[in-house]
């Protein structure tokens, strides 16, 4: 299950969160997010240490945390996407799956003329987007 | 899959809204206009380069990021690539587009069109003050590009300054300036 997603912009300023879990638990979450973003400039400086295609977006598991896996994917743009889950197995493809149509959601939201470069994504749309693309992965993987 | 656009709504909508912010917001303050006109496009290049950047890998140098605008954004924008590329290796472009596309309806004007003379001298006398407004309209017309460029590189990671130069109809040439 998708515990939770958000995108982190530039200046890794946080600029979504959404929490699929019925509880109040945005903090937590919070607190994976911001360390998540140390592995992500860990990964980004020594690309050949950690074995991934080199300039790819998609930056694989980023760490376990006890009950968690924490996904990364970073864009051109220096925009961060942060993917939680509680599945103790997530195929590759279907992470790169999920950003992929997360990128372009998100693209869509900060098309939008009235959004401010820079400042939280306030779009219901695209937190509803996020939801069904979210719901899909989450059928996958239970399959 | 993309989204078409009517060629001539942009091209119009371009000039309404240069006419706009010359003649209507900010009469006799052009560089309030230029400003304003800038900053649209600015945030029109941020929002591209975060589109037409989606499902490719990451630029590692400048010079990359440069070669995407010349060939793929600027693709995207007007269905052709920039014809030429110069640089200094010292942070400076210069982008040349032998007919740039929001340009093409700009009238060289008559007096330059009947005596070729006067668009290699543009100073000569009788010929001053229509130059200057020639010169002046296109400019006004070339900070939309300006800031497109500028707002997709900044996004992209390289600020940077962008200026034009329009004085060989209708080609223009952008100058790229990256902050060190």
């Amino acid at each position: 299950m998708i515990v939770c997603v958000a995108v982190i912009g530039q200046q890794n300023n946080p600029l979504f969160l959404q929490s699929f879990t019925q509880e109040d638990d945005d903090l937590k979450l919070h607190h994976i997010v911001h360390c998540s973003l140390d592995v992500i400039d860990e990964r980004v400086n020594n690309p050949k240490r950690s074995g991934i295609a080199v300039n790819e977006a998609f930056l694989g598991l980023l760490y376990p945390t006890e009950s968690y896996k924490v996904y990364g994917y970073l864009t051109n743009t220096k925009v961060k996407f942060i993917l939680i889950t509680a599945d103790p197995e997530v195929r590759d493809a279907d992470a790169r799956n999920f950003f992929r149509k997360f990128h372009v959601a998100y693209v869509d939201a900060v098309s939008n003329p009235f959004h401010v470069p820079g400042k939280k994504i306030t779009s219901t749309s695209f937190s509803r987007k996020l939801r069904s693309i979210v719901d899909n992965l989450g059928s996958i993987t239970t399959v | 899959m993309g989204r078409e656009v009517s060629e001539s709504c942009i091209d119009a909508l371009i000039t309404e809204m240069v006419s706009s912010y010359c003649n209507r917001f900010y009469v006799n303050k052009p560089e309030v206009s230029a400003r304003r006109i800038e900053a649209i496009g600015y945030q029109v290049g941020i929002q591209l380069s975060e589109r037409y950047t989606v499902e490719r890998p990451r630029f590692s140098e400048h010079l990359e990021a440069i070669k995407f605008i010349c060939k793929e954004f600027w693709s995207e924008l007007f269905k052709k690539q920039i014809d030429n590329l110069k640089t200094n290796h010292k942070g400076t472009f210069v982008l040349q587009d032998n007919r740039f596309q929001w340009l093409t309806h700009m009238s060289i004007n008559a007096s330059a069109e009947t005596t070729d003379s006067s668009q290699q001298e543009p100073h000569s006398p009788n010929s001053t003050t229509l130059d200057a407004n020639l010169l002046q309209a296109t400019s006004m017309h070339l900070y939309f590009p300006c800031g497109i460029i500028r707002g997709a590189l900044s996004n992209l990671g390289i600020p940077c300054a962008v200026s034009a130069d329009a004085s060989n109809l209708p080609a223009c040439s952008f100058v790229i300036r990256i902050k060190a």
